[in-house]
Order: C-alpha cells, then structure tokens, then sequence
C-alpha cells in the first residue's frame, strides 16, 4: 500500500500487536458495518483525523488513547494554561509547565512520546473557529467542563449537517466528570438526541437568594458569596476579580470570614472561600478514564430522546403558554430560570419587530421601554417569538399563547 | 483601609496554602487530610509492568501514594513499545520493563517513591523471607499473571489477616475484570449521600423547651416568618401528640390534618418557613431508627466476644451498641442542614444541636472507655469524632479468598439465575486463564471449543454455560492477548479508585468481581 509509506517508518514490527487482535477479525457483536483487516487499520492510520476539544484533565486521557491506537492525525483545542492544581490528573503536565498553554505543552508531549503522531495544538477558543475548520474532521471528542462550549459545540456540528453530503456530519463523543462520578455519550447530529435535547437533565447549580446573602447569612458559604458578590464591587467598583489570584481570594476570605465572626457562623476557611468563588468541582486521575460510582463500582447506559422542539435539531417552535399579563420583563425571567431553555441573557423580537435587545446599547436603549409592556400587546395568540443570545449560535423559536 | 479590611486584619490567621496543598487541592476536597495522609503512607507492589499495570500506577502515583514497586522480569518487547505510556517507544526495547516503567512514572510526581524489581513473582515466593517482604505492602495488585504463579501468591496472602489485600485484574481484549481479596474491611466514613436524623421526632429536651417556649401568637411578624422549620415541626408534634394519646400521626388523613395544623400557623400567606415546614413535615412522623446494617454489626461475632489484637473499629462499635441501649438511638447530630431561619434563630438552633451533640459525645466516650478497659487515647479523637459523625452509615465488608466463587458450586448455579451476563464474562476469562495454562505442555490452539469445554469444567454436572457466554467467548478467541490501550485506560482508573477506596478506608470498595464488557459499554459486579 504506497499510501502507507510515509508514516510506516515508525510502525515497526509488532508495534500494533495488540490493537490488531481486535482489528484483524469482527468480534461476535461487532457491527455488520465493520470490515476487519487493512482497510480499517489504514482509515485508523494514515486517514483518519481527530478533533480533541479540551487538554485538561479528560483531554489528556483521550489524547494518550488516541495516540496509543494509532490515530496519526490529532488537532487538539484548549484556551487555557496550566495551573499546579491540574497537576494531580492532567498526566502531560509537570511543574515546569505551569502557565504555560495546555494545548501546545500536551500536543508535544505526545509527540515525544508516541513516534509518529503528528498533535496540531490550537491555543485559544473554540468559537474562533470556522466551519471549514470543523468539517475537516472525522470524529470531535469533547472534554470539556463548561455547558456553554459545549452547547456552542454541539450547535456548530449540527448547523454544519448538508443532507447532500454525507461527509459532513461529524459524529460527536462528549464526556464529563465529577469527582468520582463520570459520563460520556456519543452524537450524531440531526440523527440522535443532541447536548440541547438533554438539557434538562442538567443538575441546576447552586445559587443563593440575594436577599440570604444580604440580609440572612447561615452558612460559611452564604458569608463567602456577600464577599464575592457585594464587598468586592462595592469596595474595588470595577476592578475584576481574578478567582486565580491568590492575593483576590486571600481578600475575599478575609472579608468573609470577618462576616461569618460578626454573625458567629463557623466554618470559613481558604480552601472553601476558593470552592466557592471557582465553583470547583472534586478532580482525581481515576475518574478521567472511567464512568464509576463511589459505593463500589457502578455504570449505567441509556438512550436519550431527540427532541422535536429542540432548537438545535428538533426544527420544531416551543410551545409556551403565559398569563396574558405577563411583562416582557417577567418573560425573560421566565426564560432565565427555564431548565430546559437554559439562557443567561436573551433578546427577543419577532419576524416584524424588535421586543428587546441586550446589545448593543444604543438598540438595549431603544427597546428597554418594552420591558414594562405585556407580551400580549405586542405578539398576538399563536405569534412566535425568536430568542437569541450571544453566547448561543443558534435561536429559539417560541410559539406563545395565553391563559384565559 | 475600610472598615472590614480594619477589623479583619487581627482576626484571621490562615494564609495562603502552600504549593502542596495546591497541586492536590481537587482530591482533598474528596478525601480531605485524613486520607491524603493514608495514601501518602502506602506501598503498593504491583506484579507484571504491562500497560494495564502502568496505567493503574498513573493513577496511584498522580494523587501521590507513598511508595510503589513493580515486580517483573521481563524486558521491554516492540510489543510492550507499542501499546504502553510509560515505555519510550523503540528507545526501550531490550531494557527492564520494570525498570523504564518506574524511571517514567516518577515522572509525573516528585513526592513519589518507586522501585523496579526484576526478580519474578516465583523467585519472590521460593526466597526464604518472601511471604514477609510481601507482607510489608499495603496492597497488592496483580495484573494478567498466570493461573500457577496467581493462585500461590492468593493463597500467601491470605494466610494471614494482616497480610495486604490483593488486586486480581485480568483483561482480554474488550473484556475484563478484577478481584479484591481481603477477609474484611471496615469503613468509618463511607461518605454516605444520606444525612444524619436530626431525631425530630424525638426531640432532646433543650430543643423541646425552646420550641414550647415560643410565643408565635405575639411574634413580631418578621420573626415569626423566621422560625427554623425543625422548631415549628417540634412545636407542632408535640402540640399533637397531647390530643392523640401521646402518638404522631398514624395514618394518611391524620398526616393531611397535622400539614394544615403547620400552615394554620401562619401569619402571612407567603411564609417560606411554614411552607418548608409542611415540605419536611414527614420528618415529624418518620421514627428515628438505628439502620439494620449498623444493628447487624451489634450481633457481629466479632463485636460480641471482644478480642486482645482486635482493630479500633471493634471497640467502636460495641461502645456504640452500649450507646445505643442507653438512649435508645444513635448519637445526635452536630451538623445542621441550612434552611429558611434569620441568622440567629439559625445560630441559636445550631447551637442547641451542637451543645447536645457534644454531651452525647460525652456519653459515648464513657461507652468507649468501658469498651477499652479506661484507655481510649489509643484510638484518638480524631476517630471518635468521624465515628460519631458517621455512625448511621458504618459499613463492615466481608470478603472471599480469591477464586472462592468457582469453588462455590451453589452461588455459580445461582448466579446463572441471576447475573448471567457477568458470569459469562467471569466464566470466559477463567476459561482461558485454564487453558492458558494446560497449553504450555498440551501444546493445543486456542479455538471458541477448547474454552467452551473448559468453562463447562467449571461449572457443576449439569449446569448449562449462560446465554451469553458464546459471545464472549468469541471475543476472547479473537483477543486473547490483548492489553487494549483503552480497556488498560478504563482499568487503570477503576481499580486506581478501589486502591484508593482500601488504602483511605473512605467509600465503599467492591466485595466480589468487577466485570467489564467495553463491547457493550457496561460494569457489573458478581
Ligand atoms: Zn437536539
């Protein structure tokens, strides 16, 4: 196979021995699909190229195994840098690598240490990324820990299916971890579930009442929070709080715990000022390879349902039925909190006209009048809304109908 | 400097933490101090140097384990180059495989300490002095070692209850599963998802004095949309209970009545306190009891005749069924969850559970310097406390010398009933680990019948091979050697977090096998 010429340099005899028992012959559950033998060993090769979304702890995982079954043609995208405390899992990183980029320090590891991969790091974010981009690959893995990115991910995969070309639908591995417990689901965009279909699912994370914070602290937590959220505009207006600063959190404790002694509640301490203000999940090594749970060892697999309103890839409007009092205002609450639904600021308008707009001022300005009005007066029985947000590249359609 | 930053200078005194605190910041927020301190004085002996061993070693050395030797003497195969991490490609080919394994494990951690040994596990075994040299680990874990060499060092092992757990792990291709031997294992904190009681319904008496002390009638308003639900619930059972003989609610319309009784109580509609009251209002009516898991500790042998070399645990544990025969419960708890209260009617209520807890405390103390004959400094405060704190979720796991289930001929029968897929999985392993064995001599090939006729072997006279096992067997055939990089990556992680589970006493390890099928992306435990 001339094909193969110029990477066999590096596969010397036997180095695939083991992959190649699975590779050579079907199992008795492989699919139908599979053709064993030097057609797929090739593809996997010399053809195949891979996106890795994330070089943290879970990107480091994949880009070994990757690697390690003989995937040649790795792309690897992360925007952050290493901090010491991703040194007890992320295994491509030592202590002289410390603020240095984790894309460009895990590419090279795996270089050096696997012969004959070839790891492009991309330093920087996902969304600088075009669609040309995206559709070079066979396969995106996400290792990701924020919802946004991944929301944006799975938007962008789905956006990109043309049903003339079969090439561009890339199938999608997601994975997640927290401290002992993990997951990880494979999608195929427009054909199953997608990220936005199960986002509901979701855990919501834990918010504290303003009013708890300002008026009734219990716990060390609620003390922490006045800190971060109150003092520290108040006092530093609008200076912004770098939660990797030691000297910020240092600050933020000290308030806080002077706030916890005034009401006499125990328990401030650094490390959970720091869990706080970083929302820090628990991270170990182990997790990073596995789906296990913390009383003894425990998986779970299930099938998600694709969503016909989902906005992503269900195509369909969201049904949503309000008080036909109900404020523009009193909407986009309603939106804020919907778990499903999920969006921190949205703007909404319709085919003919702009109800409100978070952005930019001149046109927030323009439609902040709205606010006060009653949805029903501006869109009528049956009229659907469209809803956007910055941070979201795709919209929602809201198909709106009042109560009696 | 404003006022707070003034007033807080000369009260805090923790500083920043150090660089150590940092790099394991996100495992001590699961393990805390405690069990860092238990990994970092562990050794662990790994037998074997493969992939799947390196790949569980990444996961010992990351969180930083005291100590770790591998035993293994072979050296480096192009094979090994190929599928391995910790092998530097063909640069290591033809060097000990024990050797380049450790030199780039320690790699990742400093704090580390790593030994290659190049004897073999028989040598180890035939040398006067090697049981003890074994005995010295915390654990052992032994990777795709053969059937001969596997049995005799499970059978050394367990010889002596104080002698380290063993980690059996065998993978095949996409199939796996490992084993830990131990005769029991005690957890004091199992980290359980389930609270404490908070013994609502059998209220101490500071609590109950408090709670009837209130004059909700004439409460100023804003105070009275601020009573902690727990003091509403006391006021209200007890309220009951003079006009129901004594008793809490017995059934669903009495329920029904006793939730309108609380809202009834209200000054204002929008009372969160009253309706978070009427939410909990089930914790009036639920009785506090003393699990059966902890009550079947109390009949434990072990517990029943006390013993000159037994572990703390033990002592624990009787002290705690004095405890418990005393006053009719198990200690109170300090913690109290938040809920919807002014700071200081919170304060004032933490503060009643937090003074009582510390005098049940007192009591169980007593308990425990009976149970110790006077001397309870061995134990230490430390452990007295996580005791305390954890005693509705204390977990005593038994468990079987390795390979005891294929010994077992009534649990094999069963588990054919009843976790078929596992035991095809186990069945298809042990199959070939047999034949593995046989074929050194036999010179036989391996094929789907000759593993087929030697888990029939396994299994008793008349005992048909589950459903699934052609499948798996199949799967066996076609990777019988095979250390996949990522069935190793899966395994590493899995059995890294049993170690861990063992060598912290923290969370609940598994008692019996864990079978992997990464065809069909699942675990299970058999
Ligand atoms: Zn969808």
């Amino acid at each position: 196979m001339s094909s193969e010429s110029s990477t066999l340099v590096h596969d010397w005899p036997g180095r695939y021995h083991h992959i190649d028992q699975v590779l050579n012959t079907p199992g008795p559950r492989t699919d139908p699909g599979f053709l064993a033998g030097d057609g797929v060993k090739d593809f996997l090769r010399n053809k195949a190229k891979i996106l890795v979304i994330g070089a943290g702890g879970l990107g480091c995982e994949i880009l070994a195994n990757l690697a390690l079954t003989g995937f040649k043609d790795i792309h690897v995208i992360d925007m952050d840098t290493i901090d010491i405390s991703n040194l007890n899992r992320q295994f491509l990183f030592r202590q002289k690598d410390v603020g240095k980029p984790k894309a460009t320090v895990a590419a090279q590891f795996i270089m050096n240490r696997v012969p004959g991969v070839k790891v492009t790091p991309y330093f920087g974010k996902i969304q600088d990324k075009d669609d040309d981009y995206y559709l070079q690959f066979d396969l995106v893995i996400c290792g990701l820990d924020s919802v946004e990115a991944r929301r944006w991910m799975n938007a962008t995969l789905v956006n990109l299916v043309d049903p003339e070309k079969p090439d561009s639908l890339k199938p999608m591995i997601d994975g997640g971890t927290e401290g002992f417990k993990g997951q990880a689901r494979v999608i195929l965009p427009t054909i199953t579930s997608c990220y936005e279909c199960s986002l509901d699912m979701l855990n919501k994370p834990t918010a504290f009442p303003i009013c708890t914070i300002a008026n009734t602290p219990r716990l060390p937590e609620h003390c922490i929070e006045w800190a971060s959220v109150l003092e520290w505009p108040r006092v530093h207006g609008d200076k912004k709080m770098d939660t990797d600063d030691p000297d910020h959190i240092g600050w933020l404790y000290k308030v806080a715990a002077a706030r916890a002694a005034e009401f006499k509640i125990e328990g401030v301490t650094w490390s959970l000022t720091q869990g706080v203000v970083k929302n820090i999940i628990p991270a170990i090594a182990s997790t990073n390879a596995i789906i296990a749970g913390t009383d003894g060892v425990y998986s779970y697999t299930f099938e998600h349902e694709k969503r016909d309103d989902c906005p992503v890839c269900g195509g369909e409007a969201v049904d949503m039925t309000i008080n036909s009092d109900t404020t523009v205002e009193q909407l986009i609450e309603i939106l804020i909190e919907k778990q499903d639904i999920q969006i921190k600021k949205p703007s909404l308008s319709t085919s003919t006209k702009q109800i409100y707009l978070q952005a930019p001022p001149q046109l927030e300005q323009a439609t902040r009048p709205n606010l006060e009005k009653k949805v029903s007066e501006l869109v009528p029985p049956g009229g659907e809304i469209t809803v956007t947000a910055s941070t979201l590249p795709f919209s929602l359609s809201l198909r709106i109908s009042y109560e009696a | 400097m404003s006022t707070v930053e003034a007033t807080t200078t000369a009260l805090v005194t923790e500083s920043a933490p150090d660089n150590k605190t940092r790099r394991y910041d996100r495992q001590l927020r699961l393990w805390a101090a405690s069990g860092q301190s238990a990994l970092e004085n562990a050794r662990i002996l790994v037998v074997s140097g493969g992939a799947t061993a390196t790949s569980i070693l990444k996961n010992l050395v990351l969180p930083g384990v005291g100590h770790f030797t591998i035993l293994d003497p072979l050296p480096v195969t192009p094979e090994d180059a190929g599928n391995n991490f910790f092998l530097d490609g063909l640069n290591s080919v033809g060097k000990s495989r024990a050797e380049e394994g450790v030199r780039l494990l320690l790699e990742m951690n400093d704090g580390v300490d790593g030994k290659a040994d190049t004897r073999s596990l028989e040598e180890v075994l035939d040398t006067p002095g090697g049981k003890e040299w074994l005995g010295e680990f915390t654990l052992v874990i032994a990777v795709n070692l053969e059937k001969g060499p596997l049995e005799r060092l499970a059978a050394v092992l367990w010889e002596e209850e104080s002698f380290p757990p063993l980690v059996v792990v065998r993978p095949a291709g996409f199939l796996a599963e490992f084993y830990i031997q131990y005769h029991e294992h005690t957890v004091i904190e199992s980290h359980p998802e389930t609270a404490q009681s908070l013994q609502i319904d059998r209220p101490f008496p500071a609590l109950l004095d408090y709670a009837m002390s209130l004059d909700f009638e004439n409460m100023d308003v804003t105070d009275h949309g601020h009573v902690p639900y727990v003091v509403i619930l006391v006021r209200v059972l007890e309220e009951w209970k003079k006009t129901h003989d004594g008793l809490p609610p017995q059934n669903a319309a009495e329920k029904v009545q006793f939730k309108k009784n609380i809202l009834a109580m209200r000054k204002k509609p929008d009372e969160e306190n009253f309706e978070e009251a009427e939410a909990q209002a089930y914790r009036a009516w639920t009785k506090t009891v003393v699990p059966s898991e902890t009550r079947a500790l109390f009949d434990d042998a072990k517990v029943i005749s006390p013993s000159s070399v037994e572990a703390p645990f033990y002592k624990l544990v009787r002290a705690l069924k004095k405890f418990v025969e005393g006053s009719g419960a198990l200690p109170l708890t300090s913690t109290l969850p938040d809920m919807k209260a002014s700071t200081s009617a919170y304060i004032d209520l933490q503060k009643l559970y937090k003074t009582r807890a510390e005098e049940e405390k007192e009591v169980f103390r007593g308990c425990l310097s009976e149970a110790c004959g006077g001397d309870i400094k061995a134990i230490g405060e430390d452990m007295i406390d996580a005791f305390v704190k954890n005693s509705h979720a204390l977990k005593l796991l038994r468990g079987k010398r390795w390979a005891a289930l294929d010994e077992d001929h009534e649990a094999l029968v069963l588990a054919t009933q009843t976790s078929s897929k596992q035991l095809a999985v186990h069945l298809a392993l042990s199959a070939l680990s047999n034949f593995l064995a046989k074929s050194k001599t036999s010179g036989q090939t391996l094929s789907a019948e000759a593993l087929t006729a030697e888990a029939q072997k396994l299994l008793p006279d008349g005992t048909e091979l589950p459903e699934e096992f052609e499948d798996c067997v199949g799967e066996v055939v076609r990777s019988p050697t095979a250390e996949l990089p990522n069935t190793a990556a899966l395994l590493g992680g899995l059995v890294a977090q049993e170690a861990i589970k063992m060598i912290t006493r923290q969370y609940v390890p598994i008692n019996g096998y864990c079978i992997v099928d990464l065809v069909e992306t699942w675990t299970g435990i058999l």
